[in-house]
């Protein structure tokens, strides 16, 4: 739990250099032996395991602080070194710093002069904001400076070329340096030469790189494992560290047993392997130190670095407690605000609740309804009553709410107590679906707990999370503070994130079937009878009165339009006009007047002609959804799109809606009329392939031969399957079902249909027809060398019709290239967006509306160059310059007549697409890193 | 900075068809070019002291353009747009960063990887899509397939026969565009054979040819054969390996054009001709002279003579209109033209690609990751060898990539993380400086009396 009132906040961390009196400091204990247990299973003591660096075992008490598990965080030891072994990650650093200083006397090979030069060029970057790299660039550039000089300026002594032999061995012109000299030469260098070097001498100086001491981290750091077979398996570095202190040992017996220098000198070398592979087991130039196994070892830096590292994996990705996850399904009857959750994980997900004067008597009575409690209405029918898991006293003692003792914990309960009390109606909660792309991946729910082991959700939230019901999963958050739960609410509510910040038009909207029920709902001249629009009415809460009906019929029944449904969920101010999604764009436009009803106009919330299909109510398109979240708020819309679902679903099964393959059937005339022009297709093809081979073939510019021939194939080609697409529409009127649905946008399009009625047409891989397989020739059923239409991936027949083995196989070529394009697309994109992600994050809007970094620089002056919130605004324009000529000349009419006039002939040019209709994919999960192969 | 918002909306309705007047819109207007109505609604606003960004100004004055209107009605008009302009403004505290990075990086997955040829150029092939994203954002050297868009100054853009013979000037012609080469093993001679044909249409003439080849390195003093034409090259020395070299330098000679522009094609766009190449070379381009004199010298002498005569200034009007050309290499217009210049070309560039994939992102988006691209003077690649490398935390940067060595080099620099952003904040599990994370506000309970 949080420990509340504390505002502690850690302002800074500082990054040094452990010098070797430090690391004895802090040490617990010097280890020794390179035992672990002795027979009894006991750790030794000196040994890698001594009790003094924290204990791993339950029961034990640490040595050095008195704590048991859990309470104790470790303490480090340290390892004193025979002989001096240098630091894999300083190689580079001390090779700098050997080649800048004097060999002789230590001091920077620049005179006075030149070092204060390169100090104010140093704090010159540093004040006008260079970060660490610029530094560094400076720092290079003095030691490059340094290293051309030949003879020292302070004592006169030559230089020499000092060479590194990688991955940690020094040579000076040809004699091999120890570590022990290259750690004098170190210490030889004047605190002040540092500081143009880039070294801070407070915190670092430079013979701490080769190490004398090594530290050992805490045994909670690595732990090691009791098997099933009561084995002990130790921790990697464990391994390694037993590595280096029984080389330590050996060589400092040798040594000091005064061993012939050859073996000093290899054992030295050894100890260095084991230290340099300790930190590193990945240096460039060493064999990695393995396992007994043959795995290799995973050391300080692997334990660091990549995606599976401590940084990426445990510091910047956190687990959490009081989520669940589960399989979705929908159900278009809850609000968008709303997700079902089973009972079962409603009653393992609690929220706490502080006992206070103002909550005691309704938590009591909540800890007496124990952890399961239900309340039976009659009839074997139940509903979900909230009760209560653990009660935690103020000490932090967790008491476990039972069936038995419920009773006897609600008497107990007072004041600050906490009470876990189960997710019940109305909580708020954050739901989320992976690839987390955008904000909309996470938004607040309000909780309804259900029957059944799925989360539930309305239909048209399912975009901007972009989930299907195939078996996809969901995470689902409870919020455990107030404070959380307040952010969650006003901000993060999926009523909030109607309108994208993307392109500030609405994600959220109706789908599918529910495109086809409002189309159905408002087409043309769609009557219902009385008991008809009870039924759809009645599914709809809070819609206006309903008027009187539009005509009576000739049986004398009261018939109602569509529209007059329709209008009931508008607000009663709202007036609009726009184009619907099946507008064809004809020249000129009618208006009002328009014979396929695709021209709406709403006034005074009076839906008076036009059809509700994607454009109107669609996500991304929905232009009345748009208008509504910009001018009436989150609540209005909210309620709008709940209420457009519950209608166009109960229109739609008023007046019945099915389709099947059957609906792509056309008559036999149309078949043949289809073929025919295929054929001419392919001969005029055959005509293009004997043209070139004869060199008839008129070359286009810019061009070659085959060029030219290739692409007016792929004209002809294109359009005999359009011609063979038309054809097939004029067979497939708008009573088609199938049809419906891609002209009002539901689902589909009409190259789909054309493709099952009338031909699938030319098969691509890289925008090319096929062409590789065998030897000039795509398959073995062509002759070598065919360049006509079928051979070379043409797909004649439809879908329905059936494919020939041979189109069976070029389809396949062609759908799996798209396959392929997918996969390497989503890790592709996903770097990039981690890229982009990772340099942004820090940016925000100031309070002066300038836009800054981290560092408190200045990225942009005003943001996005006016101000304006790209979630607000109408697409893309800061305000809705002609809303507001409207609304402010609403009385001076001349006025706006004119403007209307003016517009009316830029109509066309104004009406954009939102997006287009994209093909839905699964993508297959894949890791998204590449680029960190070639790190460093 | 106004240009840009201007290109977007016209670049839309480019796509449309109306190329000449997003040409139009093109050109900068200067203060002394705004319309009266533009002035008037400025002046009445600083009467309001109210303030709009001028992008609503020019749309309201188009609107009301030619309508007579009263101050007092503009006014009206005016105020109810100062109420929408400060209701939809940004808030304070938004983390503008990641919007904007989560609104480019999510339309990716929606993105084709293919390249493709660009809107109506059939013959050039452009990248798109993602990879062209990527290209971007990267901040490459050269982008994998450039290309560069050049006007005509616009009295003689209508000429096909001059945008034929500028476009032939611009495009690099090698020697074998022009002319067959012919090796004389026995004599060890290389045989130039010029193909007047050829020739004639790029625009070269053989004394021309003989001045390039002669010019160019390893050939400068065995060009033989001076009346004749044929050019030839004669091999000191009888060695196979150099008479082979030779002929490959003479192959590879550049005759004429500009480096790297390896094609020019004519396209048609409302009444304009435009040259599209493929390779781009801004620079030598912007200081290409051809005047309307050379190329009458070269294709109508007589009319040459008479312009000469009646108006001789004329004759040295530049044939391009070097404030029109446009270049996909995005390093190129930072070396030429500068940040500012890049910046707006990372714009553009990025609006295009997701644009052209039909789909929608706020330019505000691309704006903010084109400045921070280009926020100290340079162009900075988002990643690790860019911005992600330049952080001012060291936990934030070794949480990104290359972890060790960040964490090596801070300790030896005593680098101090002041834990301001983001992921910094993560690590150390605190609440992030942004959004409500920035707010802090203590509740202190009033002492009572």
């Amino acid at each position: 739990m949080i420990a509340r009132g504390v505002s502690k906040r850690i302002s800074s961390i500082r990054f040094a250099l452990l010098s070797p009196e430090e690391i004895r400091k802090m040490s617990a204990v010097k280890i020794i032996t390179a035992d672990t247990y002795d027979d009894d299973g006991f750790p030794i003591d000196m040994g890698l395991m001594d009790l003094h660096l924290g204990v791993i075992e339950p029961g034990l008490r640490c040595k050095t602080c008195g704590r048991k598990v859990d309470e104790c965080p470790g303490h480090f030891g340290h390892i004193d070194l025979a002989m001096n072994v240098i630091h894999v990650g300083y190689v580079k650093e001390i090779k700098k710093l050997l080649d800048a200083t004097c060999r002789k006397c230590g001091r920077l090979l620049l005179t006075k002069e030149q070092t204060d030069e390169f100090k104010k060029s140093l704090e010159r970057v540093e004040e006008f904001g260079g970060d660490v790299a610029d530094l560094g660039l400076v720092t290079k550039e003095t030691v490059r400076e340094a290293a051309s000089k030949a003879v020292c300026p302070h004592c006169g002594a030559t230089r020499t070329k000092i060479t590194l032999d990688k991955p940690t061995s020094f040579r000076e012109e040809g004699h091999k340096l120890t570590p022990k000299e290259v750690r004098e030469r170190l210490e030889r260098i004047p605190d002040a030469d540092l500081i143009p070097l880039g070294l801070d001498p407070r915190v670092c100086r430079p013979e701490w790189m080769v190490l004398t001491a090594l530290p050992v981290p805490p045994v909670t750091v690595r732990p090691s494992i009791t098997l099933e077979s009561g084995d002990r398996s130790e921790d990697d570095l464990t391994h390694k560290l037993v590595d280096v202190l029984r080389i330590n040992q050996r060589l400092r017996e040798n040594r000091d047993a005064g061993a012939p220098q050859l073996i000093v000198e290899d054992l030295w070398e050894l100890l260095q392997y084991h230290v340099t592979t300790y930190f590193d087991n990945q240096t460039s130039g060493l064999p990695p130190a393995r396992h007994r196994s043959g795995r290799p070892l995973k050391t300080l830096v692997q334990r660091l670095k990549g995606k599976e590292g401590r940084f990426r994996s445990n510091l910047s990705g956190k687990r959490v407690n009081f989520s669940a996850r589960t399989v979705i399904s929908p159900d278009p009857l809850i609000s968008i605000n709303e997700v079902g959750v089973p009972v079962e994980a409603a009653r393992e997900l609690t929220i706490p609740f502080t006992a206070s004067p103002y909550n005691m008597d309704a938590l009591k009575e909540m800890i007496r309804r124990g952890p399961e409690p239900l309340a039976v209405i009659g009839e074997g029918k139940s509903r979900y009553l909230p009760g209560v898991n653990y009660v935690i006293r103020p000490d932090g003692r967790r008491i476990k709410v039972t069936d038995k003792n419920s009773e006897q914990v609600a008497e107990m309960l007072e004041l600050n107590f906490v009470v876990e009390r189960h997710l019940t109606d109305g909580d708020i909660v954050l739901f989320n679906r992976q690839p987390s792309l955008h904000r909309m991946s996470m938004m607040g729910h309000q909780v309804r707990v259900m029957p059944g082991k799925t989360f539930r959700l309305s239909l048209s939230v399912c975009p901007p999370y972009n989930a299907d019901f195939d078996g996809d999963e969901m995470n689902l958050h409870v919020l455990q503070s107030e404070e959380a739960r307040a952010e969650a609410k006003v901000l993060m509510k999926v009523q909030e994130h109607v309108l994208s910040p993307r392109f500030g038009g609405p994600v959220i909207g109706a789908i599918h079937d529910h495109i086809t029920g409002a189309f159905l709902l408002t087409y043309m001249n769609s009557l219902f009878t009385k008991e008809e629009v009870m039924i759809i009415l009645s599914t709809v809460k809070n819609h206006r009165e309903l008027p009187k009906p539009m005509m009576t019929d000739k049986a004398g029944r009261e018939m109602w339009s569509g529209k007059q449904l329709f209008s009931l969920i508008l607000p009663a101010t709202l007036s609009m006009a726009f184009k619907s999604s099946i507008c064809v764009n004809c020249e000129p436009c009618l208006y009002e007047k328009c014979e396929y009803d695709a021209y709406v106009r709403i006034k005074d919330g009076n839906f008076e002609v036009g059809t509700m299909d994607e454009k109107a109510v669609g996500a991304f398109k929905g232009k009345v959804i748009d208008k509504l979240a910009r001018d009436y708020g989150s609540d209005v819309v909210r309620e709008f799109i709940d209420n457009v679902t519950k209608l166009s679903i109960a229109s739609i099964m008023v007046r019945g809606f099915t389709t099947g393959i059957a609906d792509e059937d056309i008559p036999s005339d149309g078949k043949n009329r289809i073929a025919e022009s295929l054929e001419k297709a392919v001969a005029r093809v055959n005509e293009l392939v004997r043209q070139y081979k004869t060199g008839e073939l008129e070359q286009m510019p810019g061009r070659s031969m085959e060029e030219t021939l290739e692409v007016e194939v792929m004209k002809v080609l294109g359009r005999a399957r359009d011609g063979a697409g038309d054809i097939a529409g004029q067979y497939l009127g708008m009573e088609n079902p199938a049809v419906i649905m891609a002209k009002c946008g539901a689902r589909g399009s009409m190259l789909n249909l054309s493709q099952m009625a009338g031909c699938i047409g030319q098969q691509a891989v890289r925008g090319e027809r096929l062409s590789r397989g065998y030897w000039n020739r795509t398959l073995p059923h062509f002759k070598q060398g065919d360049l006509g239409a079928e051979a070379r991936g043409f797909v004649k027949h439809s879908y329905k019709d059936g494919l020939t083995p041979t189109e069976f196989f070029f389809h396949s070529m062609g759908g799996r290239e798209g396959i392929v394009d997918t996969a390497v697309r989503t890790s592709r994109s996903g770097y990039m967006q981690r890229r982009l992600i990772n340099a942004l994050e820090d940016i925000k809007v100031t309070e002066d509306r300038t836009v800054r970094n981290t560092a408190d620089s200045i990225v942009q002056v005003l943001y996005g160059e006016d101000g304006i919130d790209p979630s607000r605004s109408i697409q893309g324009d800061a305000v809705d310059v002609d809303g507001i000529l409207i609304e402010a000349l609403g009385d001076e009419a001349q006025i706006l007549a004119k403007i209307d006039e003016k517009r009316a002939s830029a109509y066309a040019t104004l009406e954009m697409d939102m997006m287009e209709g994209q093909e839905e994919e699964e993508a297959e999960e894949v890791d998204y890193d590449i680029g960190e192969g070639d790190e460093q | 900075m106004k240009s840009i918002a201007r290109s977007r909306t016209t670049a839309k309705k480019a796509k449309q068809q109306a190329r000449p007047a997003e040409l139009e819109n093109y050109v900068v207007r200067k203060e002394g070019e705004r319309t009266e109505l533009q002035k008037r609604l400025t002046k009445l606003l600083k009467e309001m002291e109210r303030k709009l960004p001028e992008s609503v100004i020019e749309k309201v004055s188009d609107r009301l353009e030619g309508i007579e209107v009263r101050d007092s009605t503009l006014k009206k008009i005016l105020a109810k747009a100062c109420d929408r302009y400060e209701e939809h403004l940004i808030d304070p505290n938004e983390s503008a960063g990641i919007v904007a990075a989560q609104s480019i990086g999510e339309p990716g997955t929606q993105m084709t990887m293919r390249t493709f040829h660009y809107a109506g150029v059939a013959e050039i092939n452009v990248t798109l899509g993602l990879p062209r994203l990527i290209e971007i954002v990267d901040a490459r050297r050269a982008p994998s397939t450039p290309m560069m868009e050049v006007h005509l100054a616009r009295e003689f853009a209508d000429d096909r026969d001059l945008a034929m013979w500028v476009s032939n000037r611009i495009e690099t012609a090698t020697l074998l565009d022009v002319a067959s080469l012919e090796t004389d093993i026995h004599n060890m001679k290389v045989h130039v054979l010029p193909d007047s044909e050829r020739m004639k249409k790029k625009g070269v003439s053989i004394q021309g040819l003989r001045e390039v080849l002669s010019q160019s390195r390893g050939l400068k003093d065995l060009i033989s054969g001076k009346e004749t034409d044929t050019i030839t090259i004669e091999i000191p020395e009888p060695s196979f390996r150099i008479l082979h070299q030779k002929s490959e330098i003479t192959k590879d000679s550049k005759i004429k054009g500009l480096d790297g522009i390896t094609r020019a094609v004519l396209r048609k766009e409302g009444g304009e001709y435009v040259i599209y190449t493929e390779g781009s070379n801004l620079e030598e381009l912007l200081s290409f002279e051809l005047s309307y004199g050379s190329y009458l010298d070269s294709s109508d002498r007589a009319k040459h003579n008479e312009i000469a005569e009646s108006a001789p200034e004329k004759l040295s009007a530049q044939l391009i209109d070097k404030t029109r050309v446009r270049t996909n290499n995005i390093e190129e217009i930072y070396s030429v033209l500068g940040v500012e210049a890049a910046r707006n070309a990372i714009i553009e560039e990025a609006s295009k690609t997701l644009e052209e994939q039909g789909l929608v992102v706020d330019i505000r988006h691309i704006m903010l990751v084109a400045d921070m691209m280009t926020n100290d003077g340079s162009v900075k690649a988002i990643g690790r060898h860019g911005i992600s490398g330049r952080k001012s935390s060291v936990l934030a940067r070794a949480a990104f990539e290359i972890t060790s060595t960040h964490l090596l080099r801070a300790a030896i620099i005593g680098e101090e993380d002041l834990l301001d952003g983001v992921a910094e904040n993560i690590i150390v599990g605190q609440p992030v400086t942004l959004g409500t994370g920035a707010v802090n506000i203590e509740y202190l309970p009033g002492k009572k009396e």
